[in-house]
């Protein structure tokens, strides 16, 4: 066994899982409350990206920035939350709300068409160029933590700290808080929670802008430690969120989470390992085979996820 | 009973409308465009993928296209023009893009199809309808191998160029033992993938696989499966982005490989290695001084725009298509059989290398070179070609 290689896989997966899981995050939070699948949640991580770059871009850019590398990034994650944030409560309140009381399958094909809308709109405004960062300009991939053979970039450790951080706080927001409660309410029961005195409306808008402000900082966070993104590329990281809120069982924050970083291990070491373990018959390409048979298998034999809890109803 | 008389109405309309259309478009199924009987407001057909993970390399060719046409009216006093036909880089749907211009009576050719999977599923199409189908970028050998699609043309060499090239240098010159060959499952990459590993190993040089999707961002996990002892990543990619982030990624996990992209890698702006290479089909007129005029012409045309390789090849498709339909109507008359026979006698000077003038599969006449540029910090200069 190569322990080198592991430790590399380990360092990689845990970088994409992170940002899988506050992708996951904004999945399950909509989906806990409302039962909606916001199909739309990849392209908001996009948008994110493209906020960041704008800042950037404002801010000298990556070989010339006008203020510290740290206040930089803070500023590009603050600025993509709030974009986002109030992106999310706008599609909320034109593509979700007049269908809250829909067949389900209406809110779904109007998140499609949401995906859509998005991405063309940033197809007309920026292009269909791939963008990026240039983060190596910000801090050099040599900068950062150097053990053996091992290396990781500064950049993976702030994405890595960073994500960390957001899901903590929102798992402070969600337990601790009297906002937090109000979601557990209507996530529990809509009707009974808005009988208590709850503003169901003020709930959910407050749920999207926050699902869809971490969306924005994993958008920065993708620009930061992956270094290119287009109007297309919310798409694969929502179906790779998606994934890991199904893992961890959809509507679960602490599933979320570990989904996420469920899903990165597996992509990163069966990229590592899949060719050894077929013995050369599949390679590399395959890595997302394994990623979504995760999925049909977790969909067959445990639809809830690990964290969620099975929907049990009376007949 | 009002909701059946609509349903038998709507069903009359739809039965009208497919009996109308099969008489229009008489026996062999297209429309007659041997009937159309004038050379104004002709339009050409761009077939590529303007929206998709690849819909960057389409616009780019989408506005040299336009740009074509532009200097072109205004020089011969013209009034060509470019109807969009986006494959978002699926065969399904460049399949359906290919029925839709075959059977627009206006269409006298087709700027494209852009990528190679495009012109397996539309070139049959194509010839049935005697519709001329002139490529600036797709370069698999198959296309014109046996001559399987026979109003088809290219303006750039195929990869029977270009595999032999890259192999070449990275043995002889760069005199690479050990290499790593990445794909990135697209009808472009894979065979010159395949075709690369295949001489390379011919050559005595060891050669592991990789494989990417095309809209990946991370290679992180597949930069850990390269051995310290690898000297060259050869990547046939069409993203110039990942070409350039597989590159930070190989410094970020201290290896020593250098990364050698191929035609989409082409990208001063977007692949900026420390130290790397890349082949293209065509020549960067940004470092050529005898194309300081048409690069300024561009740029003012396109505000400024960025471009690579993949914008001029187009560029120059078209300006063979529209040579093509302007000689076919000197007698006022323009069919698309006229404007095959047209491209196929093509003889004109080229913004991208020597006279372009088609072999009789469709190819360039002697075939064409590839050019191989080093990076070094980000700037590129001719190493081949």
């Amino acid at each position: 066994m190569d322990w080198d290689k592991v430790v590399q896989l380990t360092v990689n997966g845990l970088t994409a899982g992170a940002v899988y899981a506050l992708v996951a995050l904004g999945f399950s939070m909509v989906y806990g409350i409302l039962k909606l699948l916001n199909l739309a949640h990849g392209d908001i991580v996009m948008v994110g990206a493209f906020i960041g770059w704008g800042v950037l871009g404002w801010l000298g850019g990556a070989q010339d920035p006008s203020v510290a590398v740290w206040l930089l990034i803070v500023l590009m994650v603050l600025a993509a939350m709030a974009g986002c944030g109030f992106l999310g409560v706008a599609i909320e309140r034109f593509a979700y709300r007049p269908l809250r009381r829909a067949p389900r399958i209406a809110p779904l094909i109007s998140a499609l068409g949401v995906s859509f809308f998005i991405q063309n709109s940033v197809l007309l405004l920026w292009g269909a160029d791939f963008r990026g960062y240039d983060s190596i300009d910000l801090i050099d991939v040599e900068v950062g933590i150097s053990w053996g053979p091992l290396s990781v970039w500064a950049i993976r450790l702030i994405v890595m700290g960073s994500a960390v951080a957001m899901m903590l706080a929102l798992w402070l927001l969600v337990t601790r808080s009297k906002l937090g409660k109000a979601m557990r309410a209507t996530a529990f029961d809509r009707e009974a929670a808005a009988m208590m005195g709850i503003d169901v409306d003020r709930v959910i808008v407050k749920t999207f802008f926050i699902g869809s402000a971490l969306a924005g900082a994993a958008g920065v966070l993708i620009g930061l430690v992956f270094f290119s993104f287009n109007y297309f590329t919310g798409f694969g990281y929502g179906l790779k969120g998606f994934t890991a809120a199904v893992v961890g069982g959809i509507g679960s924050i602490p599933g979320a989470m570990f989904g996420g970083v469920f899903i990165g291990l597996a992509e990163a070491f069966s990229v590592g390992y899949i060719e050894d373990f077929t013995r050369g018959r599949l390679g590399s390409a395959f890595s997302d085979l394994v990623v979504f048979m995760i999925l049909v298998l977790f969909m067959l034999f445990r639809p809830q996820g690990i964290f969620g809890k099975p929907d049990v109803k009376k007949v | 009973m009002k909701k059946g008389v609509f349903a038998a109405a709507l069903a009359g309309l739809a039965a009208t409308a497919v009996v109308a259309s099969a008489a229009v478009a008489g026996p062999s199924g297209p429309a007659a465009p041997a009937q159309l009987a004038q050379c104004t407001n002709v339009a050409l057909g761009f077939v590529g993928p303007l929206t998709g993970p690849a819909g960057f390399l389409g616009q780019e060719q989408l506005s040299w296209a336009r740009f074509a046409v532009s200097e072109y009216n205004r020089a011969n006093r013209t009034r060509f023009r470019v109807a969009l036909g986006d494959t978002r880089l699926q065969a399904p749907v460049a399949r359906t893009v290919a029925r839709r211009f075959v059977s627009d009576r206006n269409v006298m050719g087709i700027i494209g199809p852009s990528e190679s999977q495009a012109v397996r599923v539309g070139g049959k199409l194509y010839q049935n309808a005697n519709l001329a189908a002139v490529s600036g970028s797709a370069t698999a050998i198959d296309l014109t191998k046996g001559r399987p699609y026979r109003t088809f043309a290219r303006v750039v060499p195929n990869d029977a160029i270009q595999g032999p090239t890259i192999v070449n240098y990275v043995q002889r010159t760069l005199r690479a033992r050990n290499v790593v060959v990445i794909d990135s499952q697209d009808d472009y990459s894979v065979p010159l993938a395949q075709a690369i590993t295949r001489a390379l190993r011919a050559r005595n040089v060891t050669v592991s696989r990789e494989s990417v999707a095309a809209d990946d961002t991370d290679f992180s996990s597949i930069v850990a499966n390269v051995g310290s002892n690898v000297n060259v990543v050869v990547f046939a990619t069409q993203v110039a982005t990942a070409a350039n982030t597989l590159s930070n990624q190989l410094r970020e996990q201290g290896k020593r490989a250098i990364v050698f992209g191929t035609d989409g890698a082409y990208s001063p702006s977007q692949y900026k290695p420390r130290n790397g290479y890349v082949s293209v089909f065509a020549p960067d007129l940004n470092l050529d001084p005898r194309a300081r005029a048409i690069v300024r012409a561009y740029n003012r045309f396109s505000n400024n725009r960025d471009f690579g390789a993949f914008g001029p090849a187009t560029y120059m498709a078209t300006w063979v298509l529209m040579t093509a339909a302007r000689t076919a109507c000197a007698d006022g008359r323009l069919a698309r059989a006229e404007v095959v026979q047209q491209v196929r006698r093509t003889n004109v000077p080229s913004i991208i290398g020597p006279r372009i003038r088609f072999d009789a599969k469709g190819d360039l006449r002697g075939g064409g070179t590839f050019v191989i540029y080093r990076v070094t910090n980000g700037n590129y200069r001719p190493a081949v070609g």
